[in-house]
């Protein structure tokens, strides 16, 4: 029944009498067309062209920096929610585990912890709370919106609760520098970015891992029935996820000097709408880092943008909300096209 | 190949490949198998029939390792092995082709075919070699596809089952288990599918083969095992059975003593 509706590229492909296996891919040309990040260059250049025009000081190299820093923290966790994601999970709670690592970060060094020793804490809570999102998940198998979402009350109530909810400052210049200064006029948090966003990118695209967390979010009883321990993968994806939200949140305190009660409210919807922009999809199996990348810098060019165009800021949520509801309309058109059994 | 025991010509006949002895299985209170065995013996075809409920796909699951026994005994080359993992069928050489195929349909052919167990490279996975490995196994066993890039969810019904068998050859199972590999199928498909199981078999492989389709099984089984309500009713050779036989045993009509008195569902739980 579906043999009817099957898109013409594919049966123009058996059409052509292809009568062995061969390992050749589509051509250069049609694989630009097809891939989900072709439209959003395309949109960031034809946005770019535009507010050039109306506001020459986007171009300067002073404007991208800040563009490209605004993105970094929604990357550095954006590329773990991409796993996530891709593994069909979904993890709500880095914006509350985002506060435990700029809260504890800040307060242990304003005990007087060492700089290592208070980032690695915070970190490892990040870690720990990963670990209870993913064991939550897999073994007694409540569904990840709802274990994720309990975390995201439990991490930030937990984190203002011990902290008291002030506002910590100062803290040392030793650790400042982590998150305010550069490198040969680089700015140190975009090495970061860099730096995570290229690991991140090797582990999904080229080791077995990454294979069989993508194989997890495609098919979890394939996956399973093939030998694959997925349960334990999964529980190490939310893990990760866990660590990089800790990890920018201490970025963000170190970045503000101090740690602030009320960073990461609503982040984590900004970590996903950046993920599905980027043309990962929310049913599993597919998606990139660098998807992912694409769709953070979109965010904040489009911020930094509005900004210099003059329009309200509030407008922002307005665009930010179409673009993703288009995103996602791409990804089904795109799924549709590619799979026969589509049944999504 | 079959490393172990001696000739290969003489074991084949007289020793079983895999053997399965008193499975029970039970979900709740619904008893899957009752005490149901089979044998595989190595380049032979056995086929499992029988109706739906009869325990056909619980004894397949048992073998793969996605389900375990509630009791009963299994043996590889005669020495006894326990299954509790889908690993352990695939380190014991027992392969299985799901019904569903348990395909991911994201992935390309190539991913699916070494799905669990890619070719590495140091802590990487070697894409190269699975695409060439892959192309050479589709291309040997003559499943025409685009290109072993293309993602499984654009195949046909008929691509899908080949990509399916492949990596159940792939994994050198000696014994492989077909659950339907032709239920989906056309009948240029289904043809396709019984050379590709015949080959298998002349290469000295033990296949289980579980259908519906009596014609099917008739053509391609040496010989041919019948559950009933999660016990075995009745075991024949091909050659010396007939359709009417086998539906018999199917049905309930004819009842084989000797397999051990069966008798309607049973209360008695397996503890």
């Amino acid at each position: 029944m579906t043999r009817q509706t099957e898109s013409s590229t594919i049966s123009s492909a058996e059409a052509a009498g292809v009568d062995r296996a061969t390992t050749g891919g589509l051509a250069l040309g049609q694989r630009i067309l097809v891939s989900p990040q072709f439209l959003l260059v395309a949109t960031i250049v034809v946005f770019s062209a535009f507010v050039t025009l109306q506001s020459p000081q986007y171009l300067s190299v002073l404007n991208w920096t800040n563009i490209l820093r605004n993105a970094v923290f929604i990357f550095i966790v954006g590329a773990f929610s991409t796993y996530v994601l891709v593994s069909a999970g979904l993890d709500l709670s880095v914006g509350s585990i985002f506060v435990v690592g700029a809260l504890t970060v800040a307060n242990l060094l304003f005990a007087g912890v060492p700089i290592w020793l208070s980032i690695a804490v915070a970190v490892a809570f990040g870690v720990v709370a990963g670990l209870v999102n993913g064991v939550l998940v897999n073994y007694v198998q409540i569904p990840s919106f709802i274990v994720t979402l309990g975390m995201l009350y439990v991490a930030r109530g937990l984190a203002t609760f011990v902290t008291g909810g002030r506002p910590i400052a100062p803290l040392p210049e030793a650790f400042n520098v982590i998150g305010q200064g550069d490198i040969f006029g680089v700015p140190l948090l975009i090495v970061y970015a860099v730096v995570v966003g290229v690991v991140a990118h090797v582990i999904l695209e080229y080791t077995p891992f990454g294979l069989a967390l993508r194989a997890i979010g495609g098919n979890r009883e394939a996956a399973r029935v093939a030998g694959i321990d997925v349960r334990r993968i999964s529980v190490v994806v939310y893990m990760l996820s866990g660590a990089s939200a800790a990890f920018a949140g201490m970025l963000m305190s170190a970045r503000l000097g101090s740690g602030q009660p009320s960073v990461g409210t609503g982040f984590e919807l900004q970590v996903i709408s950046a993920v599905i922009i980027g043309g990962t999809s929310m049913f599993g199996g597919i998606g990139s880092v660098t998807g992912t990348a694409l769709g953070a810098l979109v965010l904040s060019i489009l911020a930094n943008g509005l900004i210099l165009l003059r329009i309200d800021p509030t407008l922002q949520n307005v665009m930010v909300g179409c673009i993703i509801v288009a995103a996602v309309a791409i990804d089904q058109f795109r799924r549709s096209r590619m799979f026969r059994a589509f049944r999504r | 190949m079959n490393g172990t025991g001696g000739p290969a010509t003489d074991s084949a006949s007289d020793h079983p490949l895999l053997e399965l002895r008193n499975a029970f299985k039970a979900f709740g209170y619904v008893v899957a198998l009752e005490n149901a065995s089979l044998s595989a013996y190595a380049g032979s075809v056995v086929a499992l029939v029988g109706d739906n409920g009869a325990g056909k796909s619980t004894m397949v699951k048992v073998l793969a390792g996605v389900h375990g026994m509630d009791s009963g005994e299994l043996f590889v080359d005669g020495l006894p092995v326990t299954i509790d993992k889908p690993s352990d069928a695939q380190g014991l050489g027992i392969s299985t082709v799901f019904q569903d195929l348990a395909l991911v349909e994201a992935l390309d052919i190539a991913a699916n075919v070494y799905l669990g167990r890619p070719i590495k490279r140091g802590l990487f996975v070697n894409r190269p070699a699975m695409l060439e490995g892959a192309a050479d196994l589709l291309r040997d066993l003559r499943i025409r596809v685009p290109s072993v890039r293309v993602p499984v969810g654009s195949l046909s019904g008929g691509q899908r089952q080949g990509v399916a068998i492949a990596r159940s050859v792939l994994q050198q199972g000696r014994v492989i288990v077909m659950d339907e590999p032709t239920a989906a199928l056309g009948v240029r498909e289904t043809r396709h599918v019984e050379e590709i199981i015949a080959e298998l078999r002349n290469s000295g492989r033990a296949i289980v083969l579980v259908s519906h389709d009596l014609e099917l099984v008739f053509r391609m089984a040496d010989r041919i095992e019948v559950l009933r309500l999660g016990a075995v009713q009745g075991v024949r050779e091909t050659k010396s059975t007939t359709r009417e036989e086998i539906v018999g045993l199917i049905t309930g009509l004819l009842n084989e003593p000797s397999v051990g008195g069966h008798e309607p569902v049973a209360n008695q739980v397996p503890a």
